[in-house]
C-alpha cells in the first residue's frame, strides 16, 4: 500500500470527511480511501471504496487496503468504520480478486468481537461488498443503498426473475423481511451519524454514577390497566434509559427490542418483548435477532438488561417450519453464555419457554426483579387447567366449563404459581416499585465484576 | 399498493377501519385475538383501505390478507 496525495476530493474521500471530525493523512489505493481520525471523539478507522473508480469494484490493492485497515484497528483497539458503495469483485482481476476479498472476510472475522466493525451502505453493494457489511456488527443503510449477492441484471438473466435494485436490496427487504440491515437512515448525513454515534456508544461506554442517577418518568406509565390490552414497550425501554436509545433491526422481528443506550451515563444493551407485535411472543426471527445481539453485547463488554412481557414462544406449524427449535436455541445459548451484568425485569408476564429465554436465573441473569403484580408461570393459569383437567372440563359445557375454568384457575394459580412463589424459589431477587427500576438495574449492574466476552460476533 | 398480512394464526376481534378510510404508517386496521393478547395489525403505510378482507370472528392464518391500502 501507498501513500498517493489525492488530487480530486472522491466521492469516498467527501465522505470520509464528512463522517470524522478529524482525520489524519489518508490512503488512497486502488478504489479504496482509508483514513484515522475521530468521530464525537472517540478515535476510529475508516475506510471508504470509491464508486467513482470501476464502480467501487474490490481489486487486490484495495482489498488489501481495507483488510490492513481492519487490523490497524484491532491493533489500535478502535472501532472500524467501512462505507460501502461497491459492484463487488472486479472481473478483469478474475480469481486474484475473489483471494483478495477472501482475505477481507478473513480480517474482518479476526477482528470479529475484539473492536466494534460499522458498515454504512451508501449505494449498490453487490457481492463481496454485500457479505462483507453482513460480517460487521452493525449495518446502517442510506437512502440509495442497496445489498445483493448480485444485481437485477444478472438476476433477470439466470433465473428470469425480473426485479428492481430497491426490491431486491433496498430499506424495505432488508430493514424487514431479511434482517441484513440494522439501522434505515432516510438520508446519506444521517447513515454516517449513525454510525459515529454506534462507535461512541461502544468504545466509550462510561460508568455509572449511583448518586447522579438522572431522574426519568415512572416506566409504567405505558402500562394499560387492562392486562390483555397490547402497549408499545418503546416508550419503557426510552423511561428505563437516560433517553432515547438506538434501536437495531427495528422493523425486522419487531416482536422483541433490541436497543443500545445509556443508564446512568453507561452503555447497556436492552432486549425487551414488544406486545404491540405478534402479542410479545418469541418466535423464530425474534430468538436469532436477540441473541445476536446478546453476543455483540457481550464481545464488547456491554451490560445486557432484559425488560420481559412474553405470553411464550409462538407455537404452531408456521415457527416450527421455520426453525423456532433451532433458532430460538441461539438465545438460550448466548444468553448463558455471556460474561457480561446481566439483569432482568418482568414488567407484566413471563410465561413458560420464554421465561427461561428471556433472562431467566437459571440460564444465569446476574439481577431479576419483577414489577407488583407480575405473573410468571409455566403458562397462564386457566391455559393450564385445560390441560390438567382435560377429563373434567370435557364432560362440561357453555357458562358450566367457563365457570369451571375460573374456579379451577384460581386454584392451580394458588397452589402453584404468583409471584411469591418465584421470589420464594430464588427466580426473582425483590419486587421493586416500577418508578425504582433504573436505581435498581442500575445498583445491580455496578455489583457485577465487569468483564467481557471471549466471544467473536458471528453473524447469526 | 401494500397488502397487510396476518403474521400468525389468530381470531379477528375488532374491525377498526373501514374500506375507503384514509389511513397513516402505524395505525391500527384490526385487532387480532390470539395468545390471550389483544394484537394490533398496523399500516405499514400511508394510503388509503382499499380492501377490507376480514369481518369480525374470522379466523385467519398466517399469511392471510387482511387489508390493502393503496
Amino acid at each position: 500500500m501507498t501513500l498517493t496525495p489525492l488530487s480530486t476530493a472522491s466521492l469516498a474521500t467527501s465522505r470520509l470527511f464528512r463522517l470524522l471530525d478529524t482525520s489524519e493523512p489518508h490512503i488512497e489505493a486502488a478504489g479504496v480511501v482509508v483514513m484515522t481520525g475521530t468521530v464525537s471523539g472517540t478515535p476510529v478507522v475508516a475506510f471508504a471504496t470509491d464508486s467513482s473508480v470501476q464502480g467501487g469494484a474490490l481489486g487486490i490493492d484495495g482489498c488489501r487496503a481495507i483488510a490492513d485497515a481492519t487490523d490497524l484497528a484491532v491493533r489500535r483497539g478502535v472501532p472500524v468504520i467501512g462505507i460501502w458503495h461497491s459492484g463487488g469483485a472486479r472481473l478483469r482481476e478474475g480469481v486474484g480478486a475473489l483471494d483478495a476479498v477472501a482475505k477481507v472476510f478473513a480480517a474482518q472475522t479476526r477482528a470479529s468481537g475484539r473492536v466494534p466493525q460499522l458498515s454504512v451502505v451508501l449505494g449498490p453493494a453487490a457481492g463481496g461488498a454485500a457479505y462483507g457489511p453482513a460480517l460487521t456488527d452493525v449495518v446502517v443503510l442510506g437512502p440509495d443503498g442497496r445489498v445483493f449477492v448480485t444485481g437485477p441484471d444478472v438476476v433477470r438473466r439466470v433465473t428470469g426473475e425480473d426485479v428492481d435494485m430497491l426490491r431486491l436490496g433496498g430499506p424495505e427487504p432488508h430493514g424487514r423481511r431479511s434482517g441484513v440491515v440494522h439501522v434505515v437512515s432516510s438520508t446519506d448525513d444521517e447513515a454516517l451519524e449513525t454510525a459515529a454515534q454506534l462507535a461512541v456508544l461502544l468504545h466509550e461506554q462510561g460508568s455509572i454514577d449511583l448518586t447522579r442517577l438522572p431522574q426519568r418518568p415512572d416506566p409504567s406509565r405505558a402500562m394499560p390497566a387492562e392486562a390483555r390490552r397490547a402497549y408499545d414497550m418503546r416508550t419503557v425501554v426510552t423511561d428505563v434509559l437516560d433517553g432515547p436509545g438506538l434501536e437495531l433491526q427495528a422493523n425486522w422481528a419487531p416482536n422483541v427490542l433490541t436497543v443500545l443506550g445509556r443508564l446512568g451515563g453507561r452503555t447497556v444493551g436492552v432486549v425487551a418483548n414488544n406486545p404491540l407485535r405478534l402479542g410479545g411472543c418469541l418466535d423464530a426471527s425474534s430468538g436469532e435477532k436477540a441473541a445476536r445481539f446478546v453476543r455483540m453485547c457481550d464481545a464488547f463488554g456491554v451490560p445486557l438488561v432484559f425488560l420481559v412481557d412474553v405470553p411464550g414462544y409462538l407455537p404452531g406449524v408456521g415457527q416450527e417450519w421455520d426453525g423456532v427449535v433451532r433458532r430460538g436455541a441461539k438465545l438460550l445459548h448466548a444468553y448463558a453464555a455471556a460474561s457480561v451484568p446481566r439483569v432482568t425485569v418482568v414488567v407484566h408476564k413471563s410465561f413458560g419457554g420464554a421465561y427461561i429465554a428471556m433472562g431467566s436465573r437459571g440460564l444465569g441473569a446476574d439481577a431479576v426483579f419483577a414489577w407488583p403484580g407480575a405473573q410468571i408461570d409455566v403458562m397462564g393459569a386457566s391455559a393450564a387447567v385445560e390441560v390438567l383437567h382435560r377429563r373434567e372440563l370435557a364432560t362440561l359445557d357453555g357458562e358450566e366449563r367457563a365457570a369451571a375454568v375460573v374456579r379451577l384457575a384460581e386454584a392451580h394459580a394458588n397452589e402453584t404459581g404468583g409471584l411469591q412463589r418465584a421470589v420464594d424459589g430464588g427466580f426473582v431477587d425483590a419486587v421493586i416499585n416500577p418508578a425504582d427500576t433504573r436505581a435498581a438495574v442500575a445498583g445491580a449492574i455496578v455489583k457485577v465484576r465487569h468483564v467481557r466476552g471471549l466471544n467473536a460476533n458471528i453473524p447469526l | 399498493m401494500a397488502e397487510v398480512r396476518a403474521e400468525m394464526v389468530a381470531n379477528v376481534w375488532k374491525v377498526v377501519v373501514a374500506e375507503g378510510d384514509p389511513v397513516a404508517d402505524g395505525d391500527t386496521l384490526v385487532i387480532l385475538e390470539s395468545m390471550k393478547m389483544e394484537i394490533p395489525v398496523l399500516a405499514e403505510g400511508d394510503g388509503t383501505v382499499s380492501t377490507l378482507a376480514v369481518s369480525e370472528g374470522d379466523v385467519v392464518q398466517e399469511g392471510d390478507v387482511i387489508a390493502v391500502i393503496s
